[in-house]
């Protein structure tokens, strides 16, 4: 059903819909035109044929007055005779002589030549009416006489034509919007697969192109351009992530061998000297600058969407598991814990970037809520949309601050004394990009509350 | 104890065999890929200490080689890699346990020494003890001389993770990979609140603490003797 709303509202449906419609009514006025046509030549038609009997009549009459008309008429009535007009000669005193209509029709124009008039059909069927058409002459002596046509047929004809008319337009008509769907359809579905393809990249899927169907076209040309513009991006990526790796190898070696030292150095002093207790704070600060370095890389990683061990993940039980983590933590700091979670569906992702990325956001809700303060944990689902909330009762993030925290080593101000290195909040917007989980951060009235949506509303 | 390392690196592969040495290793040293190789499968050793990246022959190709060659010490990877699916490669490969330079020196020992542990024992045991500290794993009992001690079910595998390496170092990291299977470490030392809650539970009531922190290190479970 959503598909088929999002068909109409594309550009490639109204196009086919307004030309579907201009043709329809091209149609329209091509048709009235024939409709038109017809009737006029039907019409003149008729005349014809009646004027040139009553040319046939009056040569019968001149040539034999009364009688000689008489004969023709009624060789002419005769059924047998196949002939399909209508005739009446009456007398002065209204009384037929020939003809194969009882009376003389009542008609109002009696000044006119020609007359309409209905009829019953003696001849075939007597309840059906006819409908005719005539020219009437007084002849000499008193003597009234009408040739017609029966324009039932015409009539029908022209019925039958409009009929056929009719059906030819809804027929168009329709065939114009089966096209224009299929059309549109076939275009939406190259443009959808480009928009699918971005999306894959996005979430870090740079190996992904849009599949190439025709080249020749112009969306053909697009997508080939898009594919070789991935093609860049993605020499680009590699090469920058190359570029981190080998930051990695390179500075982590230096550095694991000045931790070494120092460690050496720290056990050929006795415990609880003035020397131990320097080496112990420069082994504690070599730490620090390798965790950051090494969350950084990390981070890094995710962003480029470095794909780690895909599964099916029950995202409840790993929270479950975070809270557990935490829960004694946040006990001896005199907060209340509450959990609240419910099933909710699977989603594929890496277990320990998710784990990661709850493990700091109940980290920072712990470390940044005062002691008698609340740390709320909650998993639900509401028909496809699956929802994780962490919130607390700290002093929260300003919301202008809100986009800022998640950029790397972004510290506020008043937290700056407090341990971290600023990196938290980005690897949870890094893993969310990732997994396509949309991140929140909202005011708790007082405090924080980070939001995890997954998936949308059902269609 | 012979164990081989194989790391490119000569400081830190001198600096790893000097610590080794005098922890009371026998230690051989291989400086690239081509002469591990030979070593470690020519040689006996009861266990190896492999670099991932090596000038020659890396390290993932050396593992799988020893263990195509049916020999199967120990083998510890070391790389500068750390994300998961590297990880996975590596222990894929025939590994068993993965370390991320930079390392302190303490995490190796502990975990050099859980992996000989391990090799040592090969059943899983159902009931184990330390002292007068018993565990029955089916029965998910704990008791301390005699008298039983309730515990969480996590606090539970903690103890469990503990008794399985009674007498040897256990550093946070590897608790945060066998209890609770995490490959990263948390901002805050979580660690440290999960212990002293056991210890509540396990020393406290008691007069001789078992559960021992050891400078810079990690923990050690040390039984009370007996005598």
């Amino acid at each position: 059903m959503k598909r088929l709303l999002r068909m109409f509202g594309t550009t490639t449906f109204r196009l086919a819909l307004v030309y579907t419609a201009i043709f329809g009514v091209s149609v329209s006025g091509l048709f009235g035109f024939i409709l038109v046509t017809t009737d006029v030549f039907a019409k003149r038609q008729t005349e014809t044929a009646i004027v040139a009997e009553v040319a046939a009549f009056q040569e019968a009459f001149q040539r034999e007055g009364i009688p000689g008309l008489v004969q023709a008429i009624n060789r002419r009535a005769d059924p047998n005779f196949g002939w399909a007009g209508i005739y009446l000669l009456i007398d002065a005193a209204s009384n037929p002589l020939a003809g194969n209509i009882g009376a003389w029709p009542r008609v109002s124009e009696e000044n006119d030549v020609w007359i309409n008039f209905k009829i019953r059909d003696v001849s075939k069927a007597p309840e059906e009416i006819a409908d005719v058409q005539a020219q009437k002459f007084t002849v000499p002596g008193g003597y009234k006489f009408l040739v017609g046509r029966d324009l039932r047929e015409a009539r029908e004809f022209r019925g039958q034509l409009l009929r056929s008319m009719y059906i030819a337009l809804a027929l168009t008509l329709a065939l114009g919007i089966i096209g224009g769907v299929a059309f549109s359809r076939s275009i939406m579905g190259r443009i959808e697969a480009i928009t699918r393809t971005c999306q894959q990249i996005m979430s870090g899927e740079l190996s992904r192109r849009v599949p190439m169907t025709r080249t020749s076209d112009e969306l053909g040309q697009l997508t080939l351009r898009i594919n070789q513009m991935l093609d860049q991006i993605e020499r680009l990526m590699t090469g920058m992530q190359q570029v981190s790796d080998n930051v990695a190898h390179d500075l982590r070696t230096p550095l694991t061998s000045l931790r070494n030292q120092l460690e050496t150095a720290l056990s050929q002093t006795s415990d609880g000297s003035p020397q131990s207790l320097s080496i112990e704070k420069a082994i504690t600060a070599a730490d620090k600058l390798l965790t950051t370095f090494r969350s950084l890389l990390r981070i890094a990683r995710t962003e480029a969407g470095v794909q780690g061990n895909l599964e099916e993940l029950d995202i409840v039980s790993i929270v479950r598991d975070v809270a557990d983590l935490y829960e004694p933590l946040a006990d001896e700091k005199g907060l209340q814990f509450e959990t609240r979670l419910s099933p909710v569906q699977k989603i594929s992702g890496d277990r320990q970037l998710i784990a990661q990325a709850f493990s700091n956001l109940v980290d920072n809700a712990v470390k940044y809520t005062q002691s008698g303060g609340k740390v709320t944990i909650v998993a639900e689902q509401d028909q496809g949309l699956s929802s994780f909330v962490v919130a607390d009762t700290g002093p929260g993030i300003p919301p202008e601050y809100r986009e800022r925290v998640l950029e790397r080593m972004f510290r506020l101000e008043e937290s700056r004394t407090s341990p971290g290195s600023g990196l938290g909040l980005s690897l949870v917007s890094a893993v969310a990009k990732s997994h396509n989980l949309d991140l929140k951060l909202e005011d708790n009235y007082p405090g924080l509350r980070v939001t995890l949506l997954f998936g949308h509303l059902s269609e | 104890m012979r164990i081989l390392i194989i790391e490119d690196d000569l400081e830190a592969a001198q600096y790893l065999a000097k610590g080794l040495r005098e922890s009371g290793y026998v230690v051989d040293l291989a400086e690239d890929g081509n002469t591990g190789m030979l070593m470690a499968t020519s040689e006996n050793y009861d266990a190896m200490i492999v670099d991932r990246m090596l000038p020659g022959i890396d390290g993932i190709s050396i593992v799988e080689a020893v263990r195509e060659a049916e020999i199967g010490s120990p083998i510890l990877f070391l790389s500068a890699l750390g994300e998961v699916e590297d990880r996975v490669s590596g222990l894929r490969a025939g590994g068993d346990d993965y370390l991320v330079k930079p390392f302190a020196f303490s995490e190796l020992l502990a975990r050099l020494e859980a992996l000989l542990r391990r090799s040592a024992t090969t059943t899983e045991a159902t009931f184990l003890s330390a002292g007068d500290l018993e565990m029955d794993i089916l029965a998910r009992t704990v008791k301390r001389q005699g008298k039983r001690v309730y515990l969480h079910p996590r606090e539970f595998r903690l103890l469990e993770y503990l008794l399985r390496h009674t007498g040897q170092v256990v550093t946070r990291t590897m608790l945060l990979e066998h209890v609770w299977e995490y490959h990263f470490d948390p901002q805050t030392n979580v660690i440290d609140v999960h212990i002293s809650r056991l210890r509540q539970k396990i020393d406290k009531p008691f007069d001789i603490p078992i559960l021992h922190t050891v400078r810079g290190a990690g923990y050690k479970l040390e039984p009370v003797s007996q005598s």
